[in-house]
């Protein structure tokens, strides 16, 4: 579709807190990004975007567990509308907090809003807030949101959360999701091998290293890392005199992809 | 009332009872090892015993574990607008 | 006490109190029962003034304005200096007439507001406060610490301003003290870390602000009182930026519930530590940063709509402080009912209501016009709002509960408090000869100071602050994968303009000299602004000190506050914001006198920042300024536990010069890192560029711009106004022309894989990069 029609949607409630620096960089590439609170949603529905961002924060407060609040009321309140979205390959995505809701909605790891999460994002291994800036490979190029990006390619992007640690509900389940392409970023060495759960390569311990993943289709993804903390060149921590950062990378992905929509 | 403890699973690494545990050996305390949960004291409208529990599982179930790693627990508490 | 005094009003939960009759010691009892922390002169002033009775609403009311906290008795007060000398007001008399005499054309609005606001460019302000939450973290240190932060950005808020960096500066025991050592009530600094760290980072991190900047320290000076400030650094559109309430407003009151938290937090900031402090909970606030986000969201719309003409936080004294400081400061009266007021409990009594210090609350003042619009923006983000009041031309502070008027004060009069007068005995610090062998090998040393908890990588504790929310941070605390501790951070805090904000720290609380430990840390806090390419820097004063009703405690504060002067000026340097906390005794004495000075500069093009790591093999590095035999409070003597030397002292036109000469050689292209040269001397300064990179480095001491004789002196010595400047290795011709008449001299070549120092008799030590990190940082990798 033309781009200047492609609207994103950037879902906020109270305790959200990334969704500014998530809509500069997708207006940065021309698209129309709106930041909508869950009261307005449910009020105007989600049919005229094409994009539904869930940006990081402290939704709720973190209470219970780290975006478990949130993920349950989009579960509960807007449930088959974004299966009717998800369906139609428009693109979902949640960054940190964001993304934490997405597996307590249950719309991750499958991207069918089941009930009870088959994964979850537990405490750092290390017990505490990790901000640091990681490399991340990218597992599997050419989805919507890797469009931009080839298999086994090294970003620079940094982290900032609590509980990052994935943990699939079990092994068997583990292998289905690196067998089906679903794991999409995982941390890894400078050189590009794997951290093999090294720190900080891997800052939160997570299994098989796993700091991103999407569903079959690749039009829902989830990520811990924060790509729009790593759009322009001027917030990288070292090769600062270039334009842009490898978070820009994935965004360029989408837009791509709903030019093609 | 029901009273519903979420702890992780056994076998799950807790890095908050290991950092606490290491914080209390520090401290001199001969400790082995520290798991944390979460209680959470719910006021029922109920006043059946058997509807609280199944209710506080579904609960569970829904909202206060995430069943990949926590396990809960739970007990009916006899008490002021609780079950008699 | 005499029978009588005190009466209870029947039907309400007020009593009377009857002045009138009441002798000296009755006062003083009173003065103490209530909490007042009201010396005996201030309540003589007030059986005085009032015939009648007055409620304890009303005795409250004066305890709370006229405290320490909320109108800085001591440094409006005069002072009386031993030799004669009358000083008229320290704020006055020094720091705020350097910001008067240096007349600064961006200074927008000093000393005047909940923060002070500067220009940022034609259309934006900066606005900026730092505060101290000493006595609250020290009894509950993650609630103390995490509403510290919580306070200080609702200051912003009180400018109209979007909070976009935190700063914390924290100073604690040794974490290593013997437990049974520490006196009955007082915690273990173990225990206060712990807790002010998470405080910190829980609300930070919640509020999705950036923290940028900071330091920490450890002494046995803060055992019994550790010190723990919080600043906020924020941006607003300068047509914004309204305080105009007038007759007819209402007095909108939004955010968290009132409850009994926080009860007497003002009276407690205004007295000694010396009680158990477990007794004291009750007083510190309970955070909730998830409301003050969403208050953050409503206040930014109400802003950007124009919907109020005044706004102010509730913070000390709360509602009481807020109603009366709004109504005063705009030449009007209020009126308030207590009946509306969102409660956490039901049977608060009137007076709780008035002062309770419960957080994340902040008063608007709204024309009657937009009141619709305003409650339904605090609605939209699920912030509770009462209309409190109305604004009225009356000048009294009227105060309603069940119909019944409790409180009904004349604001002339709360406003005019007695002057306080403090006496001062006159402060110098005498340098007595420190005897200290040269050590024979200097890299064993220079390992030594890299591993003392004052030098070592805070990389621990900096980490569990989000440093990347918001996107807009350029220059970030820790440098890169290896961490290096950069001097600045900046902010780029506007989408479309390359500008930045450069924020920095200068505290030298060792220095044992109060004016040159002010002077020093006045002139780091521009020279870390510096190393980073940080200019037109504005400064805050942040004093903690001990018990200002004892000359000594104030002699020091006198000279301290004199430097601030001096340097404020000789450095053209405006103070635009500042706050003092005072009374920090324990049962150990009183905290070590501790002036934390921030710096808030500009940058043009945050593209041009300049970073600590070294850049590039074969690049020539610099020393800048003079090194001096200046041991007194330098880390060197410190670890070694040894006293005396010279204290470092500034050279003002010396560090002008160099720091101009600086920023114009950045400017020009030619610096590739640069580093200011503080605590652990150029030793730890040019280890810390090295482990910031993987890059080698040696440096010859014979070329040190200096008159010292000694190469463990030369390395370690804290001497001010000195940087490392890595140059551009075809740049060197330029920059020395740059340069000249500023002293500096090239030390040393950037290469290989270790340290090397070249001594003054022809020794030379090294140490590898990987033996460094170890020290300093505990493991050689990321």
């Amino acid at each position: 579709m033309d781009l200047s029609r492609a609207k994103a949607c950037i879902a906020r409630v109270g305790g959200t807190n990334c969704d500014l620096e998530m809509k500069v960089a997708l207006e940065n590439l021309g698209l129309t990004a709106e930041v909508l609170h869950m009261k307005q949603i449910l009020k105007r529905g989600l049919s005229e975007y094409q994009l539904f961002v869930l940006p990081g924060g402290f939704s709720y407060g973190d209470y219970v567990r780290a975006g478990a609040i949130w993920g349950k009321e989009v579960h509960s309140k807007i449930k088959s509308e974004l299966e009717a979205f998800i369906d139609e390959e428009k693109l979902v995505m949640g960054v940190c907090n964001g993304f934490q809701v997405m597996i307590e909605a249950g719309i991750l790891p499958n991207g069918e809003l089941v009930e009870v999460p088959k994964a979850a994002l537990a405490n750092n291994m290390s017990a505490k807030y990790e901000c640091r800036w990681v490399y991340l490979r990218v597992e599997r190029g050419g989805t919507p949101f890797t469009g931009d990006l080839e298999t086994g390619e090294i970003l620079k992007i940094p982290v900032g959360h609590g509980e990052g640690r994935f943990i699939p509900a079990s092994e068997d389940f583990l292998k289905e999701l690196i067998e089906e392409g679903c794991v999409l970023f995982r941390y890894s060495m400078p050189s590009g091998e794997a951290a093999e759960g090294r720190y900080p390569y891997n800052p939160n311990g997570s299994v098989y290293d796993i700091a991103g993943i999407c569903n079959r289709k690749g039009n829902v993804m989830g990520m811990m890392p924060h790509p729009e903390r790593a759009f322009f060149g001027w917030q990288l921590p070292e090769e600062r005199n270039v334009p842009y950062g490898d978070g820009k990378r994935i965004f360029q992905g989408i837009i791509k992809y709903l030019q093609k929509y | 009332m029901v009273r519903v403890e979420v702890k992780l699973k056994k076998g799950h690494f807790d890095p908050e009872g290991d950092v606490t545990t290491k914080s209390l050996r520090d401290l001199g305390f001969p400790v082995s090892g520290v798991r944390v949960s979460k209680v959470y004291t719910v006021e029922l409208e109920v006043n059946d015993k058997e509807r609280a529990m199944s209710l506080a599982r579904e609960m569970c179930r829904k909202l206060l574990a995430n069943p990949t790693k926590d396990d809960f627990f739970i007990e009916v508490l006899a008490g002021e607008g609780g079950v008699n | 006490m005499k029978e009588g005094l005190i009466r209870k009003v029947p039907g309400v939960s007020v009593v009377e109190i009857d002045l009138s009759r009441a002798e000296d010691k009755d006062l003083s009892e009173i003065s103490q029962t209530m909490g007042l922390a009201l010396s005996l002169r201030e309540m003589k002033a007030l059986k005085e003034h009032y015939s009648r009775p007055l409620t304890d609403v009303e005795i409250q009311t004066f305890g709370q304005t006229w405290s320490e906290h909320c109108i800085h008795k001591t440094f409006k007060g005069i002072v009386e200096v031993e030799g004669g000398r009358r000083i008229n007001g320290l704020l006055k008399e020094y720091i705020m007439k350097a910001t008067k005499e240096l007349n600064k054309p961006w200074c927008y609005s000093v000393f005047e507001d909940n923060a002070g606001l500067i220009e940022f460019d034609q259309d934006y302000l900066v606005a900026a406060k730092v505060e101290t939450h000493n006595h609250p973290s020290a009894v509950e240190p993650f609630g103390g610490a995490a509403t510290g932060v919580g306070g200080v950005i609702r200051d912003i808020l009180g400018v109209w301003g979007e909070p976009i960096a935190n700063i914390d500066v924290l100073c604690f025991g040794p974490l290593d003290l013997p437990y049974e050592t520490l006196p009955h009530g007082l915690k273990h600094p173990k225990y206060i870390y712990k807790g002010v760290i998470a405080g910190i980072g829980s609300y930070g991190n919640n509020m999705g602000i950036p923290t940028v900047s900071g330091a920490i320290f450890f002494d046995s000076g803060y055992v019994g009182n550790p010190v723990v400030y919080c600043g906020c650094v924020g941006i607003l559109p300068k047509g914004f930026y309204v305080k105009d309430t007038k007759e007819g407003d209402y007095a909108v009151l939004a955010g968290g519930r009132t409850g009994r938290d926080g009860i007497h937090g003002v009276t407690f900031a205004s007295t000694d530590l010396m009680e158990d402090t477990d007794r004291l909970r009750p007083a510190v606030q309970i955070p909730n940063p998830l409301v003050e986000e969403r208050l953050r969201r409503a206040i930014i719309t109400i802003r950007d709509r124009r919907l109020a003409s005044g706004i102010t936080d509730l913070g000390g004294g709360g509602i009481s402080c807020a109603t009366g400081e709004m109504a005063n400061r705009s030449g009007l009266g209020i009126e308030v009912s207590l009946d509306v007021v969102h409660l956490k409990e039901p049977d608060l009594a009137p007076w709780e209501i008035w002062i309770s210090e419960s957080q994340e609350r902040m008063l608007l003042s709204v024309p009657e016009r937009n009141l619709g619009d305003v409650l339904e923006v605090f609605e939209d983000e699920d912030v509770e709002a009462c209309v409190l009041g109305r604004f009225n031309g009356s000048r009294r502070l009227r105060v309603y509960h069940r119909g019944l008027v409790v409180c009904d004060l004349d604001l002339e009069f709360l406003y005019s408090p007695p002057r306080a007068i403090r006496k001062a005995s006159h402060v110098e610090y005498v340098p007595t000869p420190c005897a200290l062998p040269e050590p024979k090998d200097l890299a064993e040393e220079l390992l030594r100071i890299l591993s003392d908890p004052n030098i070592r990588s805070k990389e621990d504790v900096i980490r569990t602050y989000d440093h990347e929310v918001r996107g807009c941070t350029a220059i970030k605390p820790l440098q890169g994968d290896l961490s290096g501790p950069n001097d600045a951070a900046i902010i780029k805090p506007l989408r479309d303009s390359w500008m930045g904000v450069v924020i920095s720290c200068g505290i030298t609380p060792f220095y044992p000299d109060p004016y040159w430990m002010a002077a020093a840390s006045i002139e780091e806090a521009i020279r870390n602004n510096t190393s980073v390419g940080g200019r037109r820097i504005a400064l805050l004063d942040n004093f903690v000190w001990g018990n200002p009703e004892r000359e000594d405690r104030m002699g020091s504060l006198v000279r301290a506050a004199e430097a601030c002067y001096d340097f404020s000026k000789a450095l053209d340097a405006p103070f635009i914001s500042g706050k003092d906390s005072l009374y920090n005794e324990s049962p150990l004495g009183p905290v070590r006198p501790t002036l934390l000075i921030t710096g808030i500069g500009i940058i043009p093009d945050v593209r041009k920042a300049v970073t600590v790591e070294l850049k590039e093999e074969g690049d020539p590095l610099y020393v800048l300024g003079v090194t001096r035999n200046e041991l007194a409070g330098s880390i060197y003597l410190k670890s070694k536990g040894l006293n005396g030397g010279e204290c470092p002292k500034v050279n003002a036109k010396i560090s002008k010069d160099t720091t101009q000469s600086l920023i114009k050689a950045m400017d020009s292209g030619l610096v590739a890192a640069c580093h200011d040269v503080s605590e652990g001397g150029i030793g730890v300064a040019a280890a810390e560029m090295v482990m910031a990179a993987n890059l080698g480095l040696s440096i010859d001491l014979r070329n040190v711009p200096s008159d010292v004789n000694r190469s463990d002196v030369l390395l370690f010595s804290e001497s001010t106004s000195r940087f490392l400047v890595e140059v551009k290795r075809d740049c060197v011709r330029e920059f020395e022309e740059i340069l000249q008449g500023v002293p500096h001299c090239k030390v040393g070549v950037v290469g290989g894989n270790s340290f090397r120092i070249f001594g003054l008799d022809g020794s030379t030590w090294e140490v590898g990069i990987s033996e460094l990190r170890h020290a300093w940082r505990g493991v050689d990798g990321p």
